[in-house]
């Protein structure tokens, strides 16, 4: 964009005087054709092509000017003329530019000078002051029409700049919704054809170092071809070849992150001259340097792949953790609540059976309950979400909620709680410890018989706190104990017998880890009991926050 | 409870468990249940009815649960108590901060959800002029003339004790978070310091618990904050691994 106006102005500043010069000495005519010839170097057919009907345009307008004088002039003869003519000079430079100005300009002086300085119907000048008033008039014109010419282009510019900052907003709009490298192409090719108004093609490298033909058939064969060639050859990165049937000149440009080839870009820069075609070439070079940036920035196979399968790992996540947990759980609380309601009435009370039923209704609900419970834990624990929020906890109140938590799948047994006095507090996340305390003690449960004694202990060592639960069951043979921590984990032995997920011990182990704490099983051999103990550091309190409640 | 009959109004969108809560509550007696099944409908009957005390689901099909928490809040006093299949501890806060008397958490049996009906309604309905007294157990709080009786036998609290005791028993039965605790207790840079909080009950169970090592009175909500028990729970677990041990 910059060098665009640098361009612009340099042109404008020579021309004017150059013309200016040539054409105070030698206007004759009023057809500009006549003196643009004398423009040796200038590409003058081309530059009549472009502006011939602009010209021709500002000059009927010094016609109508000269017209709506000649009638003024017949009723009254008041000196008009040099204001008049200035409209347009003034309408030819803002809507035409400085070329039309400088043509009205001229012949609007050639017209007064025939028409309204005697002698009349003469381009001849007797009066000294008539001459001073044509010049003076002409130098007028030609400045406040370079003045408008100029703001004419500086509004242009400004509405080319929106626009290419509007192409470059949907740029990296797109570019935030690529997720393949084929997108990001096709946001550059959009980009570029939007911006130049040039048909642009991208020619993909595939695996094989050929290239996919793009469908656009605007393609002339010999681009095609060289394409090609540039993909195969990974060292040659830019070339520029003139399609010889329709006189356009292409570029092409490989698009390359790190070492590999993407394809090759190929815009059509028309057949203008060597200076646009230069311009547009710089664009086109700037464009791609910052396709290529955003290309290695983003590494892009890696990239999408990982985001691809974050995005199925979040997906399974959420839909779990979002409907699926609400689908599963809003059924199991109708038919909770509705046991509850049935349990308080009379007639269910009082009918013994009626009321065994329900509250087996009741015990499976929860059954249930705790498994959709477990499968939530298992997705956290895979997909690697578990944050502890660690504050500072009571042990008791951690391991009663668990106890609690758990009452009905320890109603058979006899559970011995023993909590040292003493106890230091924890600074841990109690809702992920009170699970694993929960399903170790759902394990000690199942795996120790009906009316044995379960014994949790909880007790400070050496800067940590043990909570240990201990039963008086089966054992676990050294065999099982390695296989332990593992997902899905079940003993063959029970496998038949115990009802279980194996998701348990992993859960606890995996929440109990991430509060900075590990487990320890402990059994002597088959038929002996197992100890399960979750061992944590002990929280760092501050000296003086027992005066905190002591005082007063 | 200051009425003969309550109007509980049921925001959820589910029609079976709108259908148990109403059998319950109509068995259970005292209430009348007028049902709402969209947030728009619930917020409608919000204003029109004058309901004693709303229970609102948190999973509506039109308007999240809290946003409608904190509309009826904007202009009611009126005890909230959230149903909520999230037994997560952030999300409790957050509700109890928005204005929630209470929550339950999906699946739940009535008999909890009444319970905590009633101690809600409770603290809406108390009057200046009612007995000031408030009953746990074996505990009793003159909440005017700063007694505290155990078994009858006046007890003596430091004032941090006490005035533990004291927002617990002006909350009755409900939640007080931890925040709010840390707030009434204490002042200044202190107020965020669980830790204290935890040693205050600490040392306040030793007192007035019967086992401090297995609180029936002043129960922890894993979390969230504090509960004191107004009565104990027939089927509590505690008392059901007690009586087995």
């Amino acid at each position: 964009m910059p060098f665009g106006n640098e361009r612009k102005s340099v042109e404008l500043q020579i021309p004017i005087f150059q013309w200016f010069a040539k054409a105070s000495t030698a206007f004759t005519e009023n057809k500009p054709g006549y003196a643009a010839l004398t423009g040796e170097e200038f590409p003058l057919h081309r530059f009549l092509l472009a502006n011939a009907l602009p010209l021709t345009k500002s000059m009927l307008g010094v016609g109508l000017a000269t017209a709506g004088l000649l009638l003024i002039e017949r009723f009254s003869p008041a000196n008009l003329v040099p204001i008049v003519y200035l409209i347009p000079v003034i309408v030819a430079a803002t809507r035409w530019g400085t070329w039309a100005a400088i043509a009205a300009a001229i012949t609007s002086a050639a017209a007064a000078d025939f028409f309204f300085y005697p002698p009349f119907y003469s381009f001849r000048l007797d009066d000294p002051q008539a001459i001073v008033d044509l010049l003076l008039f002409l130098v007028v014109a030609l400045v406040s029409g370079e003045l408008a010419a100029r703001l004419r282009s500086e509004t242009e510019s400004l509405r080319q700049r929106e626009q290419e900052l509007q192409y470059l907003y949907e740029f990296s709009r797109r570019l935030a919704a690529c997720f393949t490298v084929s997108d990001l192409i096709s946001a550059i090719q959009n980009y570029l054809s939007g911006t130049l108004g040039r048909p642009t093609a991208f020619f993909f490298a595939t695996s094989d170092k050929n290239f996919q033909p793009e469908p656009a058939g605007a393609v002339p064969l010999t681009v095609q071809e060289h394409a090609a060639s540039m993909t195969r050859k990974n060292g040659l990165r830019a070339d520029t070849i003139r399609d010889g049937a329709t006189k356009s000149v292409w570029l092409l440009r490989s698009v390359t992150s790190d070492d590999t080839t993407h394809g090759v870009i190929a815009v059509n820069i028309g057949s203008d001259s060597r200076a646009v075609i230069d311009a547009s070439t710089r664009r086109v070079e700037a464009i791609l340097a910052e396709a290529s940036l955003t290309l290695q920035r983003l590494d892009i196979g890696g990239a999408m792949e990982e985001a691809a399968l974050r995005l199925k790992d979040q997906l399974l996540r959420d839909a779990f953790h979002g409907n699926l947990s609400h689908e599963l759980r809003s059924p199991l609380a109708a038919i909770r609540g509705s046991a509850s309601v049935l349990e308080s009435m009379p007639a269910i009370r009082n009918e013994e059976r009626a009321y065994s039923l329900v509250e087996a209704v009741t015990d499976e609900v929860e059954r249930l309950d705790g498994f959709i419970g477990n499968l939530l834990n298992a997705t956290r624990v895979g997909a690697s979400d578990v944050r502890p929020h660690l504050a500072c906890a009571d042990p008791r109140d951690i391991m009663n909620a668990a106890i609690r938590r758990k009452s009905r799948q320890l109603a058979a047994h006899n559970i011995r709680i023993d909590f040292d006095d003493d106890l230091p507090m924890i600074n841990v996340d109690s809702a992920l410890v009170e699970e694993a305390c929960g399903q170790l003690l759902e394990n000690a449960a199942k795996y120790s018989p009906s009316g044995s004694t379960i014994l949790v202990n909880t007790r400070a060592a050496q800067g940590r706190l043990i909570l240990s639960i201990s039963d008086q069951g089966v054992g676990i043979t050294p065999d099982e104990q390695q296989h332990l921590g593992r997902r899905s984990f079940r003993s063959l032995r029970h496998q038949a017998s115990v009802p279980g997920s194996g998701l348990g011990f992993w859960i606890a182990s995996t929440f109990i880890k991430a509060n900075e704490g590990s487990i320890e099983i402990v059994s002597g051999s088959q038929g002996q009991g197992t100890t399960a103990s979750i061992i944590l550091p002990e929280a760092q309190i501050e000296e003086d926050q027992s005066a905190g409640s002591a005082d007063e | 409870m200051s009425k003969s009959t309550n109007l509980v109004l049921l925001i959820d969108d589910e029609p079976k468990i709108r259908r148990f809560i109403r059998a319950g509550f109509e068995l259970h007696g005292g209430f009348t249940v007028q049902e709402a099944e969209d947030a728009a409908e619930g917020l409608r009957a919000a204003t029109f009815s004058a309901p004693d005390l709303v229970i609102l689901d948190l999973a509506l099909p039109d308007r999240r649960g809290t946003e409608v928490l904190e509309l009826i809040r904007s202009w009611s006093n009126v005890p909230i108590i959230v149903l909520s299949v999230e037994a997560n501890e952030e999300e409790k806060v957050r509700l109890f901060e928005a204005g929630a008397d209470d929550y339950v958490v999906k699946p739940f049996g009535i008999a909890e959800l009444i319970a905590r009906s009633q101690a809600a309604l409770r603290r809406y309905f108390k009057s200046p002029n009612e007995n000031p007294v408030v009953v746990a157990g074996p505990l009793s709080i003159d909440l005017v003339n700063r007694t505290v009786l155990l078994n009858n036998n006046q007890i003596k609290l430091t004032r941090k004790q006490y005035r533990l005791l004291h927002v617990l028993a002006s909350h009755v039965g409900l939640v007080v978070t931890h925040d709010h605790l840390l707030e009434e207790i204490w002042s200044g840079s202190v107020r965020k310091n669980i830790q204290y909080l935890r040693i205050l009950v600490r040392d306040l169970r030793q007192i007035i618990e019967a086992d401090p090592n297995h609180p029936r009175l002043l129960i922890t909500e894993s979390g969230v904050g504090y509960r004191l028990q107004s009565r104990f729970e027939e089927v509590s677990a505690g008392s059901s691994v007690m009586r087995l041990d």
